[in-house]
């Protein structure tokens, strides 16, 4: 299973640059537009459903890039008061549970809307007229992968716990504390500058 | 009733650290079994391919974008070591330049955390060399950053306009003037305490004009940029998310010329962004969930019959929601706090009368609060994890007189809602 996880990381680390891509890409487009329409009175048109379905893809393939990094905001002020570690697990699988089940909601009906955009055969409303199931498909493909990792993040979890290995349920799924998430996006921060400084140089 | 429950319901869920985003999915759930034979579940899809296809809020991921790029581009450092050269005569020295940063790379920045972490890292290692008062050097980091989502661009704001209908150029307009007479405020703090005790000024810096001339154009990126990404939305040639992708290219084409642009820095720009775009957007797809519920189950209603039951004024109703505000905002996470409650908190005060742009820059100034109130203030966190010794009470001591300057300013635009109003009504 710590395979499928190492494997499921790679997937979603993938979706989250394609993603990213489709966002710049959509910036860029976005900017062209712009200039088009100053320059020469001229619109390509579509440049806004693209990159509205730029953020739809890119944040449902996000969704569970954060869950496995366990970066899905909790509120954690009654969290970090309770000692019992027993019940600290209840409520990181209550946690993932609920994150579970909502993404599978939300999945289950997104398929509807999928469909009914095949059945229809749905367009989007702009110049560009493309077949609403590309984006939508991507975007349902991202919301599955979702409920998948979800599954496999319960399935590890529980079995950590009935072996009797509870430190791994916390590494797995536990609550990330405002410490350290502060401290990450330091690190990330310090990373990216120092980055940007040695290549300043060269 | 209804209401009260609500809120009850909403707090409990929360409290028991099931994430937000399913947390707020969850509170819909039961309230639309308690109260509605409607089974609203079944929107959840359509929902959530609206609410992430919404090309208004597209602009958040484009300004989490331009931020990632700028912070990889060198421009924060040097717009620092510039504005140490002009602000630094003043008693309190670097701790003006601290804000002054804050200020202008918030006026580029949609994000507290960004800005508080950009000007933190880079400011970080003058304490020590200057002999300033660490916890008054610290509280200004804290504080300053809170800027970020006050002036302009500024991710809670369009979330807010989003969720409540609201204008979005017009809360930008709105949060200039407060954004300028809080950093103001800020900096009369510093003032005020150096002042009084003198030696938590630290060291005079030396500076010469000539140093001052050479180093001014290190302040000419972030402010083009400014004019902007900021301007073009002003005069109306873009929206908020045209001009969001704009900044983009600019900040693409600063970090071309400065030679850090490259397949790596872009791989991880791409990933920083969906990360965090991916946490704001599981949290909308929610809070709008909980949305249509509590219009569904006709809870607005209730809450204006309820002010008329109770013959509340509209100030006592807008001092029950500050208050509410101030009290969550000490242990609640705050992009969560503000999220999960506007659907509750506003049409309240929209009945009581007030104006949707006005409460928008209020509830901004109470997050901004909220960030810098302990136990649970994210940007205390943010500085004490650069500062990386002592105790984090040193952070919140600090950030003290900051609260002070912030609920200044809150009473402020109560007293004066002309503040906020002004530039809406004479541009908008």
């Amino acid at each position: 299973m710590k395979r499928l996880q190492e494997i499921a990381e790679g997937i979603s680390h993938a979706g989250a640059i394609v993603g990213g891509a489709l966002l710049l890409v959509a910036a860029l487009t976005i900017c062209v537009d712009i200039f088009l329409r100053y320059a020469f009175s001229l619109t390509i048109g579509g440049a806004d459903d693209l990159s509205g379905y730029a953020l739809a893809i890119s944040s449902a393939w996000g969704f569970s890039l954060a869950l496995l990094r366990r970066s899905h905001i909790r509120i954690d002020t009654v969290y970090v008061r309770v000692k019992s570690r027993a019940a600290r697990a209840a409520l990181d699988l209550l946690s993932l549970g609920c994150l579970g089940l909502f993404g599978g909601l939300v999945a289950w009906h997104g398929w509807g809307v999928l469909s009914l955009s095949w059945a229809s055969n749905s367009h989007s409303q702009s110049a560009i007229e493309m077949p609403l199931i590309y984006p939508q498909g991507l975007w349902f493909a991202g919301l599955a992968f979702f409920v998948m990792v979800a599954v496999l993040l319960v399935a590890r979890a529980v079995r950590a716990l009935i072996a009797g290995r509870p430190d791994e349920l916390f590494r797995l799924i536990g609550s990330k504390s405002a410490v350290d998430e502060a401290e990450e996006e330091i690190k990330s921060i310090e990373h990216a500058m120092e980055e940007g400084k040695t290549r300043g140089r060269t | 009733m209804t209401a009260g429950i609500s809120l009850g319901v909403l707090l409990v869920v929360l409290g028991s650290s099931i994430a937000v985003a399913a947390g707020m999915a969850m509170v819909g759930l039961i309230l639309n079994e308690a109260y509605s034979p409607m089974p609203l579940s079944r929107m959840m899809g359509e929902l959530a391919w609206a609410t992430t296809s919404n090309f208004i809020l597209t602009a958040i991921p484009f300004y989490i974008m331009f931020g990632e790029i700028l912070l990889r581009s060198g421009v924060a450092e040097r717009m620092y070591n510039a504005l140490v050269q002009w602000l630094s005569w003043l008693p309190g020295g670097l701790m003006h330049s601290n804000i002054g940063s804050c200020a202008l790379f918030g006026s580029v920045s949609g994000s507290s955390v960004a800005t508080a972490a950009t000007i933190g890292v880079v400011a970080m290692g003058e304490i020590d060399k200057h002999k300033y008062n660490e916890r008054l050097f610290l509280g200004t980091l804290a504080a300053g950053g809170t800027l970020g989502i006050l002036i302009p661009p500024s991710i809670n704001m369009i979330i807010y306009g989003v969720m409540t209908d609201t204008s979005i150029p017009k809360l930008y307009l709105a949060g200039f003037l407060p954004g300028f007479i809080l950093t103001v405020l800020f900096s009369l703090t510093v003032l005020i305490a150096c002042l009084w005790k003198p030696r938590w000024g630290g060291r005079r810096i030396e500076t010469s004009w000539q140093e001052r001339w050479r180093t001014l154009p290190d302040l000419l990126p972030p402010l083009v940029l400014l004019l902007i990404v900021i301007g073009a939305i002003f005069f109306g040639f873009a929206t908020a998310t045209e001009s969001a992708a704009v900044g983009i290219l600019g900040a693409l084409v600063i970090a071309a010329w400065r030679g850090r642009l490259s397949l790596a820095m872009l791989r991880a720009v791409c990933e920083g962004t969906v990360h965090t775009t991916a946490m704001v957007a599981a949290i909308l797809v929610g809070a709008f969930f909980l949305n249509i519920v509590i219009q569904t189950i006709g809870l607005t209603q209730q809450l204006s019959q309820l002010i008329r039951a109770y013959e509340l004024t509209p100030a006592q109703v807008l001092g029950a929601v500050i208050f509410l505000y101030l009290v969550l905002g000490t242990f609640m996470e705050e992009l969560s706090m503000m999220i999960s409650t506007i659907p509750i908190t506003t049409p309240l005060v929209l009945q009581a009368g007030y104006d949707p742009v006005w409460f928008g820059v209020l509830l901004v100034l109470l997050i901004q609060t909220a960030m810098i109130s302990p136990p649970f203030g994210i940007n205390i966190f943010v500085i004490q994890g650069i500062r990386g010794r002592g105790q984090l009470v040193d952070v919140e001591v600090g950030s003290a007189p900051f609260v002070i300057a912030l609920l200044v300013m809150i009473a402020l635009i109560c007293a004066y809602p002309g503040i906020v109003m002004w530039a809406p009504r004479a541009f908008g």
